[in-house]
């Protein structure tokens, strides 16, 4: 295994910029997740490393080498892309051994390997049918056993579970942590999917308009996040974001009053320039307040409105409106809440954010982890 | 919901179509008909031969026994004569043993098989290359390049082939067969890539390049994705356009006729069958029955491309 280091990488096509001086150090062994909307540069990024797409500026190094210039299949990196990209003419078993054997590995070592990998992935019974005779999962686990068959530097993987089924994804998640753990691979992933990113990676990457928003750990981004885009942008429901005046020591918003000195690492004084910041409560970090003892961390959120219940089994989302701006907050099954009721919700001061208006980052250190 | 035909537009549909068909096909079974009938036979207007005349293919084939020809007593008194050179002696006896050879039909059938295989062959091989390149890689000049080699198959045969005949004298060629046949070799290449290469062009394009780009991933250099990846998934249309390669060079008459004029053993069907008609020999059932022979490779191989033409091989590769 190698690291994988981007220095102040940049991609354009023509005059249009896509990826926007990047800098990134993934470790060796390292499960790094790239995440953002649509558009945003991460599948570019990867591909970059792959050697698929040129590099218009800066340097990209697997282990000690900068691979600028070196072609795609002198870089020793697997990768799995998101159409599966199977070779459709060749069977099961001579696509997940194709690598293996371009690199020169012995008898024994391709049939332990196709042993071991087609076991892993559950592809025994499949090794002799054609790609066109498996379903969309068992096309997934071949491309994800071709590349799992090599021994690759770098793994990369670009949107892998995007084509599956709910269920089948989850379990493919679950394979992926657990292959990459066993492993120690050192490990690209591109995903969409904030869920995937959460639950993949040692460190996730949030990308918006070719930047890097903020790197972190899953919980660094979900507790602590360095914009407003990162904090709506991870997590579901999305973070509320609610403008709020700041008068006398206190948040001041749709009638309610927060003491400014109550909110985590924060104190009057830190925010006397402003005045107007945007509050941000994560929905989970709401509860009923009939089921909460009384703290003194704990604000109080009386006489909301329930516009909307959503029963989701375990959980239950409930919408309702601060002021004039919809909110969401998602509560657990003990809260029978329903539509048109009148509540009163809590919220741990600690886990409340506070961003700059203008440049929609993260004021101070708030939130703690 | 689908149109449904009234019965009247059934009735005019199927006429139609088999007016078509029959329009078609009959020729063939003319020619099919002629070559089986016994030359009694030929007034007969009927497609069905009163009775099945197979000589002329033997004939042709070679199957019928040498015949032998009594050569007159003044004539053998000449041949014992040792003053006569041997050569003479040979063209003598020729003249009275002729009858068996009137139309070298296997080796005529031998020479255009060869140069239309070789013409199929390489067309397809270097159509795939240029094919790739077109469809695949960013290069100057490349649209220039993609329309102007369909330009070239704009310009009909008839006017390029005197530039084309001179320049092959000039370059020395047109002076020897090997040289002649190597010309009308690249004649037949320049006739029919363009439009090899343009349906390979547009069958590579709708080969995923994402499989090339795994091949890579995989270690293969582009190089190797071609061969490993690309070519095995083009098999229908590289074999359609082999077909197709083939066919052209198989029929084609006017360059043959130009460059091969003065090459009688290097003739190919299409020359040949044209010699026949003018010649001694022309006799209805065997002229059929070399036009029917020489047609028989041309249907085998339609039959042949339309079962590789069912495609499909990409299928299941990628996300559909």
């Amino acid at each position: 295994m190698s690291s994988v280091i981007l220095r102040n990488v940049c991609k354009s096509y023509g005059n249009l910029p896509i990826v926007k001086s990047l800098n990134l150090e993934v470790k060796d062994g390292e499960f790094v997740v790239l995440v953002g909307p649509s558009g945003c540069g991460k599948s570019t990024t990867l591909r970059m490393v792959a050697g698929l797409e040129d590099i218009t500026q800066g340097d990209v190094h697997i282990g000690d080498q900068v691979v600028n210039d070196l072609p795609p299949h002198k870089r020793n990196i697997a990768m799995v892309f998101q159409n599966y990209a199977l070779y459709p003419h060749m069977s099961v078993r001579e696509n997940i051994v194709f690598g293996l054997k371009k690199s020169g590995a012995d008898a024994t070592t391709i049939a332990s390997k196709l042993a071991d990998v087609s076991e892993m992935l559950k592809l025994n019974e499949y090794l002799d049918r054609k790609p066109a005779d498996l379903s969309g999962g068992q096309r997934q686990r071949v491309a994800m056993g071709r590349a799992l068959a090599r021994d690759a530097d770098v793994y990369l993987f670009d949107e892998p579970l995007s084509n599956l089924d709910a269920k089948l994804r989850h379990h493919m998640r679950t394979e992926i942590a657990r292959i990459q753990h066993q492993y120690n691979m050192t490990a690209i992933y591109v995903t969409h999917d904030q869920v995937e990113a959460m639950t993949l990676g040692d460190r996730v990457v949030v990308m918006r308009d070719g930047i890097v928003e903020q790197v972190g750990t899953p919980m660094e981004i979900y507790l602590q996040p360095s914009s407003t885009f990162v904090a709506t942008f991870i997590g579901s429901p999305a973070m509320n974001l609610i403008e709020a005046q700041v008068e006398d020591g206190e948040l001041v918003f749709s009638g309610y009053r927060i003491p400014i000195s109550k909110i985590a690492n924060t104190s009057e004084a830190d925010l006397q320039v402003y005045r107007k910041v945007l509050v941000g409560i994560r929905p989970d970090f709401f509860e009923d307040s009939q089921l909460t003892s009384p703290s003194d961390h704990l604000f109080e959120f009386g006489s909301v409105k329930v516009d909307l219940v959503e029963n989701l089994g375990f959980d239950k989302e409930i919408t309702f409106k601060f002021g004039q701006e919809e909110a969401k907050a998602r509560l657990d099954l003990r809260s029978h809440i329903v539509r048109e009721q009148v509540i009163s919700l809590s919220v741990d001061l600690n886990r409340v954010l506070l961003f700059d208006t203008s440049s929609q980052g993260m004021l101070l250190n708030a939130g703690s982890l | 919901m689908m149109n449904k035909r009234t019965p009247i537009q059934s009735v005019v549909l199927y006429t139609l179509v088999i007016a078509l068909v029959i329009f078609c096909v009959f020729p063939f079974l003319q020619i099919l008909s002629t070559s089986l009938k016994h030359p009694i036979d030929w007034g007969n207007p009927s497609l069905w031969p009163r009775v099945l005349h197979l000589e002329a293919y033997k004939e042709l084939l070679g199957l019928m026994p040498t015949k032998e020809v009594e050569i007159p007593e003044t004539i053998q008194r000449l041949l014992n004569n040792p003053a006569l050179s041997e050569e003479k002696k040979q063209a003598l006896l020729a003249k009275f043993s002729s009858g068996g050879e009137v139309f070298s039909f296997g080796r005529y059938m031998l020479n255009t098989f060869t140069i239309s295989f070789v013409t199929g062959v390489f067309s397809t091989l270097l159509a795939s290359l240029a094919a790739y390149a077109i469809a695949r890689l960013r290069f100057p000049a490349q649209s220039l390049m993609a329309n102007g080699v369909l330009f070239v198959y704009m310009v009909g045969g008839v006017l390029l082939m005197v530039p084309l005949y001179q320049m092959s004298v000039t370059v020395g060629l047109a002076s020897s067969a090997s040289g002649t046949i190597l010309s009308l070799f690249l004649i037949y290449l320049i006739q029919t890539l363009p439009v090899a290469m343009y349906m390979l062009g547009n069958y590579f394009r709708t080969i995923p390049f994402s499989l090339e780009e795994a091949a890579m991933m995989d270690g293969c250099s582009r190089v190797e994705a071609f061969w490993r990846i690309i070519m095995p998934l083009s098999k229908p249309m590289l074999f359609t356009v082999f077909i197709y390669c083939f066919v052209i060079a198989w029929n084609e008459y006017l360059f043959a006729s130009v460059f091969l004029k003065q090459y009688q053993d290097f003739h190919t069907l299409p020359l040949a069958l044209q010699t026949l008609f003018t010649s001694k020999n022309a006799i209805w059932d065997r002229i059929m029955a070399a036009s029917m022979l020489t047609l028989l490779p041309v249907i085998i191989c339609f039959m042949l491309a339309n079962r590789h033409l069912s495609g499909g091989l990409t299928d299941g590769g990628v996300k559909g």
